[in-house]
């Protein structure tokens, strides 16, 4: 039991609940910098080209189908009446979501002084930024003609044609382009002090030039870390509601509509949820595999999966909440359309996508209860993998299935994609992976400077941070 | 010992009689109600006391969540406010089942009608078996029990750890609020839904849990930073409290003002924008008379008032500015709540019943007298948890929201206060 120069005695913590460090093995601040910036040194691993080339190829098969599609229109899709939004609608709110937990993680929790988030920000982030390009591309060719694009923006016209701002596709539009925007600032703000260290440490001209450049001359002075660490909060606190007014904005697509299994109350929480849920699914899907070739066990640790394991968990279950309430409030409402949609969706003929989802985002997560599964990632990766496969399947319910059954059984019908649904979906892919992969080869995929900042050593009060050992009498 | 310094220290001399002269002007306002002669007195009794009892339910409700959240998060600042949370939630038993019993006996004479329809209609027939006498009674006596349940674990193994200091109390109410938090969900929806929603029971609406559940957590982080501050000053908790716990209460309060107004602005405006007169009638009963302005009065009160009050960081540990404030969340949840039910009653405009100040009063006084009661049982905050240390904080190995970094504490703290058993040298 330890004193502390005081009469109140404080109960030393059991063994076992010690919380673990957030950086292992005591790592000095020398050995995490050595450790992140070589990833981006020396010739790139094998590995890499091996999953680069792929992706290259897919990413040409994007550009190919985009040009198709323009070329020919986008009646090439799978879209057939009563199913008139389909892939298209599905992958850009599936992308969407992904996004979240980038800004989630870097934001939220940063308010939230949740220090974990250090190790995992940065690559989080990135994963936001190339998700909304990919979610970005499906609005803008949806609308047909793409070179009109530019009348989604009030820009003033000769023909006075302005947009339809009481169309929630518009409020989408405003939504995710300033989702975009700041989601970028806040991305590249937090790069610059790394850049800067990418910057001494480059050992061509090119690279000292190109890292220069970005890291717009920072020094590391006293004057620049406290002008960053306003400017961090400030576009932390402007993330915060953003991250909360996409995924919201984006189920007014749906809720203010009098569709059965759209009109329904819950659904601005229920979509953030989802999202959120589905974005740490791929912050998994991502980081399980790079901790373990980048060697990066030390600072992406058991401690930091299994935390996000419990974000996943709690995020699936309160989806889990909302799916149950939408079925049983269709069933309260007693109007027989609400109830027949929702019974459509569990033993229709897409009954295959509804129990896919349910198992995919309500019950595989919930074993993330027992410890032993968020230790093992072998599990928590095919869990994750399964969240992405759920959190698909979801947008797939409440879009396809809701529509292909309208109020006329006249108006019936069965909706499959088409070859370039599937193609552009699998090239987004391409796009993605492709940045992604770029992004860890050429910038420090973990916040050097904020992982630094939670280690003992930059804490005072720690006998490694300079406090003397009797300070520590507590911890001895 | 002082007479007036009670078990834990806590010196009510200026304050030990408020609750009995609550629960005294409580029965006096109620008499004087009928007194006054309202057009129906024992409709407006029923009424004011179920508008109270949702509001007192809310704060329990919102206490048992918050102990159970401090455990599923496995937080450390949260530790010394935790036990008087404990002794809220365990307001349940016997307090609000007692407080349960006259809704009760009025459901079916007096207030809800569905239960009294002699040939139902078919937003009725449609919820059967759920809407059936059985099944309010049912839903009602589970809900209850389920959260008594609850309450009553935690705080068993809460105190227990007082005793061992051990881990397996902390593993014990992480496994109870694991539990709980699933049937939390489900049994407030319920209640939220058979309680007030079913007073108008052709309406229906997926988020109504959510909105009661927001407010509720709400005025319960108000009543939270209220008693820790008097806490604090009557040195209880003083020497475990860091100054940050008010500054995160504080910002815990601006969260669920945004998140209060988020879900009740999604739920309105969902129903506003697709105008299902199934829906809208429920919005359009309260955009007549009065309850306009009582709407408009909650936006800014509910809202924009607590929103902006709270944006500025220093406002939240600012004493004299966030105590009015907690109580005007009070205020406003109560006025919210009666936006919910009272329509029901006076559909033409907000009336202001000296039932609803004698019911309101009479569950203050009683629930805080059960309260002071439970409170002087036990120490006052969990005096050998194993994340105290974090909540004080003192220099920790690994960095939490306070400890182990630029907020690190490791000055001598103030003595222990006379009255505090367990946990000395």
């Amino acid at each position: 039991m330890g004193t502390h120069g005081t009469s109140l005695a404080i109960p030393e913590p059991p063994a076992e609940l010690n919380r673990a460090p957030l950086v292992g093995n005591n790592r000095s601040l020398g050995w995490i910098s050595n450790r992140v910036c070589s990833l981006t040194e020396g010739r790139a691993p094998i590995w890499w080209w091996i999953l680069l080339i792929p992706s290259l190829a897919l990413l040409g098969m994007l550009l190919f189908m985009l040009g198709y599609q323009i070329s020919t229109g986008v009646g090439v899709w799978g879209n057939m009446h009563p199913v008139m939004w389909g892939w298209d609608i599905i992958n850009f709110v599936w992308w969407i979501g992904i996004g979240h937990a980038g800004t989630l993680i870097s934001a939220i929790l940063f308010l939230l002084r949740q220090r974990w988030r250090t190790a995992v920000n940065r690559a989080a982030e990135a994963m936001t930024i190339f998700a909304v390009m990919c979610a970005g591309i499906y609005p803008a060719l949806h609308v047909g003609r793409v070179w009109y694009d530019w009348w989604l923006f009030p820009i003033p016209n000769s023909n006075s044609i302005w947009p339809q701002f009481r169309s929630p596709l518009m409020w989408d539009v405003f939504a995710v382009s300033t989702y975009f925007t700041v989601s970028v600032l806040f991305w590249y703000m937090g790069l610059i002090p790394d850049l800067a260290v990418m910057r001494d440490r480059a050992r061509t001209k090119l690279k000292q030039f190109a890292y220069g450049l970005f890291a717009l001359g920072w020094t590391g002075s006293n004057r620049h870390w406290s002008n960053y660490e306003k400017a961090y909060l400030i576009l932390a606190g402007l993330s915060t509601p953003l991250v909360l007014s996409v995924h919201s904005i984006v189920s007014l697509d749906f809720a203010v509509s009098q569709v059965p299994g759209w009109h329904t109350t819950i659904f601005p929480p229920y979509f953030v949820a989802g999202a959120i849920f589905s974005g740490f699914g791929m912050v998994l899907t991502l980081l399980i595999p790079l901790r373990s070739i980048f060697k990066l066990e030390d600072i992406i640790t058991k401690r930091h999966i299994d935390v996000m394991c419990k974000v996943t968990l709690a995020t699936g279950s309160i989806v889990g909440y909302a799916y149950g309430m939408e079925f049983f409030i269709a069933w309260y409402s007693g109007s027989p359309y609400e109830r027949y949609a929702f019974i459509n969706r569990a033993l229709g003929p897409y009954w295959w996508g509804y129990w896919t989802m349910i198992v995919c985002n309500v019950v595989v997560p919930q074993l993330f209860w027992i410890k032993a599964f968020r230790h093992n990632l072998v599990v928590v990766f095919i869990i994750s993998i399964l969240v992405n496969i759920g959190m698909w399947f979801e947008r797939f319910v409440i879009i396809v299935i809701s529509l292909h059954r309208d109020f006329l059984p006249s108006n019936w019908g069965y909706y499959s994609p088409s070859w370039v649904d599937i193609c552009t979906y699998l090239g987004t892919f391409g796009l993605f992976f492709t940045l992604f992969l770029l992004f860890i080869r050429y910038l420090p995929m973990i916040a050097i400077s904020e992982v630094k900042g939670v280690t003992p050593q930059a804490d005072p009060h720690h006998p490694l941070g300079g406090a003397k050992v009797k300070d520590m009498a507590l911890h001895e | 010992m002082n007479k007036n310094v009670d078990k834990t220290g806590l010196d009510l001399s200026r304050w030990r009689q408020v609750p009995t002269m609550l629960i005294v002007f409580g029965l006096a306002s109620v008499g004087l109600g009928f007194l006054v002669q309202p057009p129906e007195p024992i409709r407006q009794f029923a009424f004011s006391w179920l508008l109270s009892f949702m509001f007192f339910l809310g704060l329990c409700a919102g206490a048992l969540f918050l102990v159970m959240a401090h455990h599923l998060f496995d937080a450390g600042w949260s530790v010394p406010m935790r036990r008087f949370l404990e002794h809220i939630a365990a307001l349940f038993f016997p307090w609000v089942f007692v407080l349960f019993i006259p809704i009760a006996l009025m459901a079916k004479p007096v207030i809800y009608p569905w239960m009294t329809m002699t040939s139902p209609d078919h937003a009725l027939h449609a919820k059967h078996p759920l809407f059936t006498i059985p099944g309010f009674y049912i839903v009602s006596v589970a809900c209850l029990l389920t959260w008594w349940w609850l309450s009553n674990r935690l705080r068993y193994w809460s105190v227990r750890q007082d005793e061992t200091g051990t881990a397996e109390p902390t593993y014990k109410m992480r496994f109870y609020s694991c539990l709980g938090i699933f049937l939390f969900a489900v049994t407030l929806t319920l209640a939220v839904i058979m309680w007030m929603k079913a007073l108008q029971h052709q309406w229906f609406s997926t988020m109504y849990g959510v909105y009661y559940f927001a407010g509720s957590v709400w005025i319960t982080l108000g009543t939270t930073y209220v008693i820790t501050l008097v806490l604090q000053r009557r040195g209880l908790i003083s020497e475990v409290l860091h100054n940050h716990q008010f500054y995160f209460l504080g910002s815990l309060l601006f969260a669920f003002t945004v998140f209060y107004a988020y879900i009740a602005f999604s739920q309105y405006f969902i129903i506003w924008n697709a105008n299902v007169p199934e829906e809208t009638f429920w919005y359009v009963l309260r955009e007549k008379g009065t309850w306009w302005w009582v709407s408009m009065v909650i936006i800014f009160g509910h809202f924009f008032l607590p929103f902006l009050a709270l944006l500025r960081i220093d406002v939240k540990s600012i004493f004299p500015l966030m105590v009015p404030l907690c109580a005007w969340t009070w205020l406003m949840h109560f006025l919210d709540l009666s936006f919910n039910i009272m329509p029901v009653l006076h559909p033409s405009g907000f009336v202001l019943h000296w039932m609803d100040i004698g019911c309101w009063a009479f569950m203050a006084g009683l629930l805080a007298k059960a309260f002071l009661r439970n409170f002087a049982s036990t120490a006052p905050y969990p005096i050998k948890d194993p994340r105290l240390v974090e909540a004080m904080g003192l220099a920790h190995p690994v960095p939490t929201q306070i400890s182990g970094g630029e907020l690190d504490e490791t000055d001598e703290i103030p003595a222990v206060h006379p009255q505090i058993h367990g946990g000395r040298l």
